[in-house]
Parts: C-alpha cells; sequence; structure tokens
C-alpha cells in the first residue's frame, strides 16, 4: 500500500509515477509530484518508480516564482 | 562584536500619533536631511482612491519630488517606502511586506522593490502609511521613526561598522531598551557605496534564535542611492501588534478571511512544496527538469550538477524553526543558515547566521556562473546581503563578464589577473569583495551588465554586437534567473515589466511552457495583462505575493480558470473591503491595479523612457545566438523552423538557422508588443492613450501635458 494525496492505494512492482496518473485518470495536467519529500518533474514521470509505502502528493500548480 | 561608536542628535521633531483608521494613518513622512527638515503630510481621500497604499503611494510622492531631468545621484531623488492598508496584519499569510521605491541607478527611471520585514507596518503604526527620504548629508546619519515616544529624530554618527550585518546587530540593541522585537532596521552596506546593484536589508527580530533577520529590498540598485544619501540605516520602533492595532472597518470579517487562508496553507503546504521548511529551493531543480534553469549566463537551461544545488540538499543545511518574514504568516519560507563560517572574507573563520538562500540566489549565484556547491552559494548569499548588494543583479553581471572571459572579449589584463571563468568559485566570491571594497575589475562588474557592455567595448575594444545579444539586462536591469527562450508569455513578462526584467510582475513561464494555458497569442497578451495587476495590487496593500499562488487550493484545477487561483482572488478581495470598509470584487482588483501601473508607465516617460524600444530584450531572451546553443536544443529549433515557419532546411548550416530562427522569433516579440500594448490599452509605442488615463481617473494636469509632448491628445 501507499498513499496518495492522503489517500491509501494499492501498490504493485515497478509502479511508475506516469503509472499512477494513468490509474487515477485524473484529466489534470500534472508537472510535478512529490514522493515522499522528493520532488519528481513530468520529464522523469516514466522512469520514476514509486515505493511501496510511500507518500506521494500530487502538486496542482507551479505558479509563483 | 564590541564597537565604539557615538551618536549624536541633530534634529527631532515630536508629533502627535493618529490613530490608523481602517488600515490608513492618512498621513506621510517626509524627511529632507540636506537642510535636515521633516515635516507631515496628509493623505486625502482621491490619494487613496486612486494610488490605494504602498508602491502607489510612494509613486505618487516619487513623482512630486523628482524632475524629469533628475539623476539617481542626485539630492533630488527620494527614496519611498510604504506598507499599504493590509499592511500589518498578523493573522493574513504574508500581510508585513514594504514597498520601496526611488529612481535607480542602473535604468535611470523608476524601480520598485517589495521586502518583508517589519519596517513598513511599524512605520504606518507610527503614524506614516509612507515615508520620503530626500537630500544628501556630508556625513553619516541614523534616522529614528519612534512610534512609540511619538518623535522623529536624526542622529549623526561615527564609528558604526559598514556592513549590514553587524549595523543591523548593534542598531537593533541600541534603540530595543530591552525589547529588540520593537525594532526594525533598513540599512545597506559597502557593496552598495561602490556599485549600481545596491541591496536594503530590512530586518524583522527572530525571538527564538534572538537576532535581527533580514530580507532584500534587492532590486535596482536602491541600496546604492541609500548609500549615497549617506544614511547609514533608518530604524523603526513600534510596540507590539495585534489584528486590532491596524483597525479593521470588520475585525471580524477579517479574522474568519484571515483563519481561512491561513489554515489553508497550513494544511497544504506540507502535501505541496513545503515552504515552510525548503523556502524556494524546489524551484531549483524542478527549473532544471524542465530546461529553464539558466546556466552559463543563460545559455542552457538544465545542467546534470543542478541537484546539488537544490531542495534535497538545502532541506539539510537550513537551520530548521519558525521563518516566517512576518507575524503569523503561515508559509514561513524565510529560511536561514545557522552557525555558517565563511572560507573568505572579512567574516573569515568564524560564525555568522546566513538569511537565505532562496531560489533566485542559488541561480543567480549559482548554476548561472556554473557553480554547484551548495556552501559557495551560501556565501555568496551572505557577502552580498552584508554588503548590501543585489543577489540577482551580482549573479547575472557576474556570469556576463564569465562568458566575456571565455569568448576573448576581455582578459587577465581586464580583470587584473583573475581567471574569470565559469564555475571559478573564489573567483566569483572575488568579485563581490571587490565590489565591496570598491577595487580591482569587480568595481566595473558592478556597474552592472549595460555599463561593463560599453566600457569593454570602449575600453577594451570587445564586439559590442555580440555583447548586445549576450548581455543579459533590459531597461538597464539585469535579469532574474529564469531562461525565457522558449517562452515568448515570459519574453514579454521580462521586457514588458515596468521597472526591467524582474519575476515578480509577470511570472507566466510555467503557465506557459508547462501547463500550456496560454496556447495562442492572444491568450499570451491576455495573461500579460491580467498577471502583472494582481501582481501589483500586493504591492498597492502591503502584502506578500506568495501565498496568492504558491500555495494552491485543492479544487483549484477543478475551477474555469485554474491559472488565476480564483478562491484566493475572492479571500484577498474579502480582506480588503474587511479593512479598508471599501466594498471589493475581485474584478476590482485589476481596476486598482490598472490605475498605478498605467500611471508607473508614464513615470517612465518622464523620465525619457516609456516607449516601444525601451521594452526590446538582449536576443539570448528569445533564442540562441551560439552555435553550441543552437546545437544544444537541435530538435527543437529545427523542428520550428520545419513545421511552423515552413523552411527547407537541408544542407543548412548551424549559424544560417539560427539567423532564420531570429528572424522569425523577433518578429514575434515585436507582434507580442503590439498585442499587449493593444490590451492594455496603449499606443503602438507603448503609450497610455488618453481614453486610458481618464477611465483610470490618473488625468493629471501634468500627465496629460507629458502625453500631450508626446503627441497624444
Ligand atoms: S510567504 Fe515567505 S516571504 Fe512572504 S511574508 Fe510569508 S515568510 Fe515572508
Amino acid at each position: 500500500m501507499f498513499r496518495v494525496n492522503g489517500k491509501q492505494r494499492s501498490w504493485y512492482e515497478g509502479m511508475t509515477v506516469a503509472d499512477l496518473l494513468r490509474d487515477i485518470g485524473d484529466s489534470h495536467h500534472y508537472a510535478v509530484v512529490r514522493i515522499n519529500d522528493k520532488h519528481v518533474s513530468m520529464p522523469y514521470f516514466e522512469k520514476t518508480r514509486i515505493p511501496d509505502n510511500s507518500e506521494v502528493f500530487l502538486i496542482p500548480l507551479i505558479a509563483g516564482g | 562584536m564590541i564597537m565604539e561608536y557615538k551618536m549624536e542628535t541633530i534634529k527631532t521633531f515630536n508629533y502627535d500619533r493618529p490613530i490608523i483608521e481602517k488600515g490608513y494613518a492618512n498621513q506621510t513622512l517626509f524627511i529632507d536631511i540636506s537642510v535636515p527638515d521633516i515635516s507631515i503630510k496628509p493623505v486625502d481621500e482621491k490619494m487613496k482612491d486612486v494610488f490605494i497604499g504602498g508602491k502607489g503611494f510612494d509613486l505618487w510622492l516619487l513623482w512630486h519630488a523628482v524632475k524629469s531631468t533628475t539623476k539617481w545621484a542626485d539630492p533630488d531623488n527620494a527614496i519611498c517606502i510604504s506598507s499599504g492598508p493590509m499592511g500589518g496584519t498578523p493573522l493574513y499569510p504574508g500581510s508585513g511586506k514594504s514597498i520601496v521605491t526611488t529612481i535607480s541607478p542602473l535604468t535611470g527611471s523608476v524601480i520598485d522593490s517589495n521586502v518583508g520585514g517589519y519596517f513598513g507596518p511599524y512605520l504606518k503604526f507610527s503614524g506614516f502609511d509612507t515615508l520620503e527620504v530626500k537630500g544628501k548629508t556630508e556625513k553619516d546619519i541614523v534616522i529614528l521613526i519612534d512610534g512609540i515616544d511619538e518623535k522623529v529624530q536624526i542622529l549623526e554618527t561615527s564609528g558604526l561598522p559598514d556592513d549590514s550585518y553587524d549595523l543591523s546587530a548593534i542598531l537593533t540593541e541600541h534603540f530595543a531598551q530591552g525589547k529588540p522585537r520593537h525594532i526594525s532596521v533598513v540599512s545597506t552596506g559597502p557593496g552598495a557605496k561602490n556599485t549600481r546593484m545596491g541591496c536594503l536589508n530590512f530586518t524583522w527580530y527572530d525571538l527564538k534564535r534572538k537576532r535581527a533577520r533580514y530580507k532584500q529590498a534587492g532590486r535596482g540598485g536602491i541600496g546604492s542611492v541609500f548609500a549615497d544619501k549617506r544614511i547609514k540605516a533608518i530604524v523603526a520602533r513600534w510596540d507590539t501588534v495585534k489584528v486590532d492595532t491596524n483597525n479593521p472597518a470588520d475585525g471580524n470579517a477579517l479574522k474568519a478571511v484571515g483563519r481561512k487562508h491561513s489554515k489553508e496553507i497550513a494544511e497544504l503546504d506540507p502535501k505541496q512544496n513545503e515552504m515552510a521548511t525548503i523556502g524556494t529551493t524546489h524551484l531549483v531543480t524542478i527549473m532544471n527538469d524542465f530546461d529553464l534553469l539558466p546556466t552559463y549566463n543563460f545559455q542552457y537551461g538544465t545542467h546534470p550538477e543542478a541537484v546539488n544545488v537544490g531542495q534535497e540538499v538545502y532541506r539539510r543545511i537550513f537551520d530548521t524553526g519558525y521563518d516566517g518574514c512576518w507575524m503569523g504568516c503561515t508559509v514561513a519560507c524565510s529560511h536561514g543558515v545557522k552557525d555558517f563560517v565563511p572560507l573568505t572574507g572579512p567574516y573569515k573563520g568564524t560564525k555568522v547566521f546566513v538569511d537565505g538562500p532562496e531560489y533566485e540566489t542559488i541561480a543567480g549565484c549559482g548554476s548561472n556562473l556554473g557553480i554547484f556547491d551548495p556552501h559557495m552559494i551560501v556565501e555568496m548569499n551572505f557577502y552580498c546581503d552584508a554588503y548590501g548588494l543585489d543577489t540577482i543583479s551580482v549573479g547575472t553581471s557576474i556570469a556576463f563578464a564569465m562568458e566575456c572571459f571565455e569568448m576573448g572579449l576581455i582578459d587577465e589584463t581586464h580583470t587584473r589577473g583573475i581567471h574569470l571563468s565559469f564555475g571559478n568559485r573564489l573567483a566569483a566570491l572575488e568579485m563581490v569583495h571587490q565590489m565591496a571594497e570598491g577595487d580591482g575589475f569587480g568595481l566595473i562588474v558592478g556597474q552592472g551588465v549595460r555599463q561593463m557592455k560599453s566600457i569593454f567595448a570602449k575600453d577594451y575594444k570587445a564586439d559590442p554586437h555580440i555583447m548586445q545579444d549576450i548581455g543579459m539586462e533590459a531597461k538597464g536591469l539585469e535579469f532574474s534567473e529564469y531562461m525565457t527562450k522558449e517562452s515568448l508569455a515570459q519574453q514579454g513578462g521580462y521586457g514588458l515589466a515596468l521597472k526591467g526584467p524582474q519575476h515578480d510582475e509577470a511570472w507566466l513561464i510555467f503557465l506557459d511552457m508547462v501547463h500550456n494555458f496560454m496556447p495562442t497569442f492572444e491568450q499570451k497578451a491576455e495573461a500579460l495583462h491580467w498577471f502583472p495587476m494582481f501582481r501589483t495590487w500586493f504591492g498597492l496593500c502591503g502584502l506578500c505575493k506568495l501565498p496568492w499562488n504558491d500555495i494552491i487550493p485543492e479544487d483549484n484545477k477543478d475551477t474555469r480558470e485554474p491559472a488565476k487561483v480564483m478562491k484566493h482572488v475572492e479571500w484577498y478581495a474579502e480582506y480588503y473591503t474587511a479593512v479598508t470598509g471599501k466594498k471589493t470584487k475581485p474584478d476590482e482588483i485589476i481596476r486598482m491595479s490598472e490605475g498605478v501601473y498605467n500611471f508607473q508607465r508614464i513615470f517612465n516617460l518622464k523620465m525619457g523612457f516609456g516607449q516601444r524600444d525601451h521594452d526590446d530584450i538582449p536576443y539570448r531572451a528569445m533564442g540562441p545566438v551560439k552555435p553550441v546553443e543552437y546545437e544544444s536544443r537541435r530538435d527543437r529549433y529545427d523542428k520550428e523552423l520545419v513545421e511552423k515557419h515552413h523552411v527547407d532546411i537541408t544542407g543548412m548550416d548551424t549559424e544560417e538557422k539560427i539567423r532564420l530562427l531570429r528572424k522569425f522569433r523577433e518578429a514575434l516579440y515585436e507582434e507580442l508588443k503590439d498585442a499587449v500594448y493593444k490590451r492594455r490599452g496603449w499606443t503602438a509605442n507603448g503609450i497610455p492613450t488618453l481614453e486610458t488615463v481618464r477611465r483610470l481617473g490618473i488625468d493629471f494636469p501634468d500627465v496629460l501635458e507629458l502625453l500631450k509632448a508626446h503627441g497624444i491628445e
């Protein structure tokens, strides 16, 4: 199991960030997610694996700089 | 550090402190340090309606202080510092900003800077919406604005340290009467005196760490004006701050909306970017991942070592604890490094506390110089602050000098033996020390990119054309730290910004390039209208921009215009209503800003700028200047030439492709100017029309006269 924005989800071996976003089916364009305290950006969604028991946060928007 | 110093009062002005009414003191403080003279000017309803407060008040006072011929170092030039009607509210996140304006040594026109710390609110609660300081003195002075004892004093000083780091600590203790939290100090350092890129440090007192902490009014050399006037410091003294101190029209409504926003941030920040833990350092790796992090003087947007200076590293370096630069701000992003021991300079080998670094400093004094050493960046940050130097202008200026050095446009005979290549950490630090000493090649770098281009061309016979393309300044101000080559919207965000290329007016790069919120040309022009208006409004009200769109409501993505984060805009309208008693809807926020924004554009015109040519940017901000840059993104550029511009590139060499791409991109930027000017109600030459100034209520006789002189009647 792992958690996405505080909600439990079942985990499978080899699951990437891109897989997760496809599974969730949210049409919002996420550019960045956080796995525990590490930011992962869209160019790395396909190759970044989500570890079991991790805490994933989908960052809604990077709008301020 | 024990210092022998003297302070002698040369002028005391006693006054009766007014009661704050709905966020306003309703008067401003005028000081001419040449005479010296201290007086109070009233604020009328018209001034509040048109200029709101903050930057608006600053601009109005500065407009009357300076002539079109006034130069930055003239005694007539004023430094204006304001809070704003919401400034000083402890409950609402980000409500403690001061806004500073003056005529800039870098641009020759108006500059504005929005800064944290306690000064603005303490100034207002002491009885003044704005402070305007003119004149110059022969001897160093400190100005004290004491709202508790209801007096303003000018003190002649000697023996005080030059650098901001020690100076602020000493003055905090000197005036505190045992309560250092009652003190906020504005000061600068020796770098400000010897360069055109001096910053001002504004303090807030950190009770837990028992020390004065700093935020910087960085851009445009305001600190250099301050140092040139021989002001060592301006100190505000005020008592405990509560929600009622600002006497809002509806305290209950204010508390309700303030709690909502505070609570939302406290809940969502840990789930989003953790700014309360890592500040803005998360942007380093994010920008790097999207090819937007400037490296090697904005040549490239990514570097494999960027991760060494990103949030994962600074998370471990930052001292833990509450870091709000205003009381009760739940974003609390102003982090620092404890017990840092510099390797160079006057503090070499001693433990210091460093405020920062933020993203801009990491990119400016790090990646853009080819430096990926987190501790060296902390050291650059420390000395820039202590010396009173803007880390952005310092970074972008050294980056330019480094590229000129690597290209052979300048050499060691010019740098006086310093091998000023990218990645040379000690050379970069040496430049900073030389800026403070006013010596060596640092003295030239400290004049900024625009001056360097002219000195290198005239004295060192360097090619002015290539320097024009790679010297990252516009309007005389150095670019802040984002790569705009592939984002037309951000090119406009920088080029069309009133004061010069600083991202605080329009940060559209991510919304444009990554979120793709503005795919069409018209949408980009529209965004270049509304985004600056929102951002301007924070500066009118005494607010920080970060709580608006750095922490995003969870349901924002389902709203009609997610880029605007309208839920927060609605809260801000409620907040404004609760403080001022003037019923306000979100769209009126834009209308308030438009008046001041257009007035500032006209102010540029008064100072001899503010027209279409003034909005030009160097080509590197638009596209690849050198073959290596083209080659680093060849697929993208080739595709653009073939698919967008229908060019047959078969057999074409890189130089030729660069030339063609440049033609298309420069034309596009000109088209963007046309579209934005039209949307903003300006002529094709970028001047507000008569209809626009009338609609916004800024059709003052001298404004109309100025427009008439430019053929607009
Ligand atoms: S968000 Fe950060 S910069 Fe803004 S007021 Fe709060 S602590 Fe200061």
